[in-house]
């Protein structure tokens, strides 16, 4: 079983500070850490591998410092790492991305499951996996939440949608991008860290790889960002301020009020 | 002590010196400053009036006001307090320092920055960064407590292994002692043996012998990479056995080693849906490496975790960037919040031991929560030995009983420290908390010193009385 996952490294934002006249996020000093939800696709990867064996390859593009999220990947498990670099791949949008990730995929060899992450906590599309899968015309399950079965050329996934739960079966090879829902990253451990050291990550450039530079970055990208804005919150809120009994029982009544008028209960 | 009452002339009086805006005695403006962090149905008490002076020399009129009129004076920080070191016991004035906020200078070629009492601890962090430099002494409150109540409480926190406590960096300062004169003691010197080391009699004297008004801190060089380890252990002994090894055979001082039992690693993963492999585990060591090379850190995490696995560690995890470290930390962070889902009357308790003796005194502490039938959680600094043993109520029996068995459990528990040569406060205080039990746990000689000279400095007995003893 030939595992790919393909993963980003993104700018760890829960401490950002954004600059009040252009809207974009002040990156100086910003940790650069592997997208959250892209754990997950490389816990249920290593899950998978260590059930059915095989071999857990995580891949990404991006400068070459990205190197430090491959070698966290397979502090955790992933047997190999691949940094895909060139700084003719600089800005880069979804597209040309997944395009530049196949080739990558396609040069490490036979894959039977990419599984990726929901989205990005930078970019926010979750457009990367639906291409990748497009590009390789490989059948695609988004938003799983569960793998429920795998044989050689088959498998059974659970995934979510606003409803409930959808169950699907996919022929091998697939790709899978999956939700918080599949599992628990686990963390690295020293003997994980130790190998991690000593692996070796290859960079593939554009050389290395059979791609047309008319696809490659910023002038290979169909998106142009046109603008960008910080959206203006318009939830209001109402708090119930309680202080003593009489205030609880008011303040339950008047909830339960609020949630029979929206029809919730 | 009898003392006098705040009377409408004392107020009028307070107003000449502060200003009005400064002077205020409505109880629901006053009722913030009757409790901190300790239990408010234990040990709230309302002072008559609050005030918030701005200088050193408003404290000064203030003091001599209150000797003449024998009004007794609580000085307070933040309120962050964890031994109701701030809570006006006998009412009178309650002097809050929150308006003394400002930095006074930042000494870039002496590595120090003067600083107002009532300047939040982190802010010196966020203005000296930048140039490299941090002021390492601070508490794990740091986000929200002021420098006066570290000074006050000689605080401590999760990095003291490596850098020590607040004491160590304050260097020099301004008082207002007890009977209203303004004294400089220290400066901008490393070095001090004119006389005695007053500023250390300072540190740590939550407020019974003097208000700081001004303090001298010096920074250090901020480390620039940090690398944490969670480390799991089948037991107490096998954990706290590694503990000096890290350092004496490792060569290492961490910057934290941070320790937790069995009852806290399995309540706080739990409460955090925390899915670390932490059944087996019977204690757990969170330790911090830091550095200015990340080879360095790396190297010293690497040497650090192998000693955990030579001496029977379960696993090793290397938190080396935010969302690890982020993970690794919440674990110990959430150990009270996760006690409190099981019963929000607790003891939160300060013991300090000879770090080889914490092994010994786990099994003391787990006699004394099955004999009065309530769960005692160990966690802290075990580099330090300094742990939060805490008494958890159990659910089931009444506040009456609680109280009963808090005061019987809690001096077993003291006298158990005792025992081990430890003492019953490593960072937060005495305060109004612990007082009961320091004439049965220090020795004589060491409390008739302390009392001949809170009376030397305080002879009206009016600063911030009622706090670490009551004077015979």
């Amino acid at each position: 079983m030939n595992i790919v996952v393909p993963i980003k490294q993104v700018p760890e934002t829960s401490n950002v500070k954004m600059d009040p006249e252009t809207g974009t996020m002040i990156r100086d000093g910003v940790e650069s850490i592997i997208n959250p939800l892209d754990l997950y696709a490389i816990e249920i990867a290593i899950q998978l591998k260590e059930k059915f064996g095989g071999k857990v390859t995580a891949v990404t593009m991006g400068p070459p410092a990205a190197n430090k999220a491959l070698k966290e990947a397979i502090a955790m498990g992933c047997d190999e790492g691949v940094l895909v670099s060139d700084r003719k791949f600089a800005g880069a949008d979804t597209w040309s991305t997944a395009y530049v990730l196949v080739k990558a995929i396609e040069r490490i060899g036979e894959v039977d499951l990419v599984v990726a992450g929901e989205r990005a906590t930078d970019g926010d599309t979750g457009q990367v996996g639906p291409n990748i899968a497009a590009a390789m015309n490989l059948p695609l399950a988004t938003y799983v939440s569960k793998v429920e079965s795998l044989t050689e050329n088959s498998m059974t996934v659970e995934r979510l949608t606003e409803e409930g739960y959808e169950k699907l079966q996919l022929p091998l090879p697939a790709l899978l991008t999956v939700v918080k829902e599949i599992s628990y990253p686990r963390l690295p451990t020293l003997r994980g860290k130790q190998r991690a050291k000593i692996t070796d990550i290859p960079t593939y450039t554009v050389a290395d790889l059979d791609v047309e530079e008319n696809n490659l970055g910023l002038k290979g990208s169909p998106t142009r960002v046109v603008k960008i804005e910080t959206p203006k919150v318009t939830r209001g809120g109402k708090i119930l301020k309680v202080v003593d009994d009489q205030s609880l029982n008011e303040a339950v009544d008047n909830l339960i009020a609020f949630m029979k008028m929206k029809e919730i209960i | 002590m009898k003392y006098g009452k705040v009377t409408k002339e004392i107020i009028e009086q307070l107003v000449n010196i502060l200003g009005e805006k400064n002077v205020f005695s409505d109880e629901e403006k006053m009722e913030s400053y009757s409790h901190d962090e300790t239990p408010i149905e234990q040990y709230q008490s309302m002072p008559e009036v609050v005030i918030t002076p701005t200088s050193a020399q408003q404290i000064s009129e203030v003091m001599k006001l209150a000797n003449r009129y024998l009004i007794p004076v609580t000085p307070r920080g933040a309120g962050s307090g964890l031994s109701g070191g701030a809570i006006p016991l006998f009412g009178g004035i309650l002097l809050s320092v929150e308006k003394m906020n400002k930095v006074i200078e930042i000494d870039y070629e002496n590595m120090m920055i003067v600083v107002e009492p009532g300047l939040v601890t982190n802010e010196i962090n966020g203005l000296v960064a930048e140039k490299g430099l941090f002021f390492a002494g601070y508490p794990m409150s740091l986000e929200t407590c002021y420098v006066g109540g570290n000074i006050a409480e000689n605080a401590g926190g999760g990095k003291a292994v490596k850098y020590g406590v607040t004491g160590q960096y304050i260097v020099g300062m301004e008082i207002v002692s007890p009977i209203g004169e303004i004294i400089e003691l220290g400066g901008k010197i490393i070095k001090d043996v004119t006389g005695y080391d007053l500023k250390r009699l300072i540190v740590g004297s939550e407020g019974t012998l003097g208000i700081v008004t001004k303090a001298i801190i010096k920074l250090s060089p901020l480390p620039k990479f940090r690398t944490n380890l969670l480390v799991l252990f089948e037991d107490v002994d096998s954990a706290i056995s590694t503990v000096p090894k890290i350092m004496s055979e490792g060569g290492i001082v961490p910057t934290s080693i941070e320790f937790m039992d069995k009852l806290s690693v399995h309540t706080a993963c739990n409460y955090l849906n925390e899915h670390l492999p932490y059944q087996k585990a019977g204690s757990m060591l969170l330790l911090e490496v830091d550095g200015t090379k990340q080879s360095q850190v790396d190297e010293d995490a690497e040497v650090i975790g192998e000693l955990c696995l030579e001496n029977g560690a379960i696993e090793v995890y290397v938190a080396d960037n935010y969302t690890t470290q982020e993970r690794v930390w919440s674990v110990r962070r959430n150990i009270a919040e996760a006690f409190k889902v099981y019963s929000p009357h607790q003891s939160l308790e300060d013991i300090v031991v000879p770090i080889s003796s914490i092994t010994k005194l786990m099994p003391m502490i787990e006699k004394i929560a099955a004999k009065y039938d309530i769960k005692m959680p160990s966690y802290g600094h075990a580099g330090d030995g300094n742990l939060h043993t805490t008494l958890v109520k159990n659910p089931d029996s009444t506040m009456e009983e609680w109280y009963d068995i808090e005061e019987k459990a809690l001096l077993e528990l003291y006298e158990a420290v005792k025992v081990l040569g430890g003492k019953i406060s490593g960072e937060h205080g005495i305060g109004a908390k612990r007082k009961k039990y320091m004439d049965d746990l220090v020795g004589p000689g060491e409390m008739a010193m302390m009392r001949t000279i809170k009376k030397a400095l305080d002879p009206n007995n009016i600063m911030n009385p009622g706090k670490i003893f009551d004077l015979k």
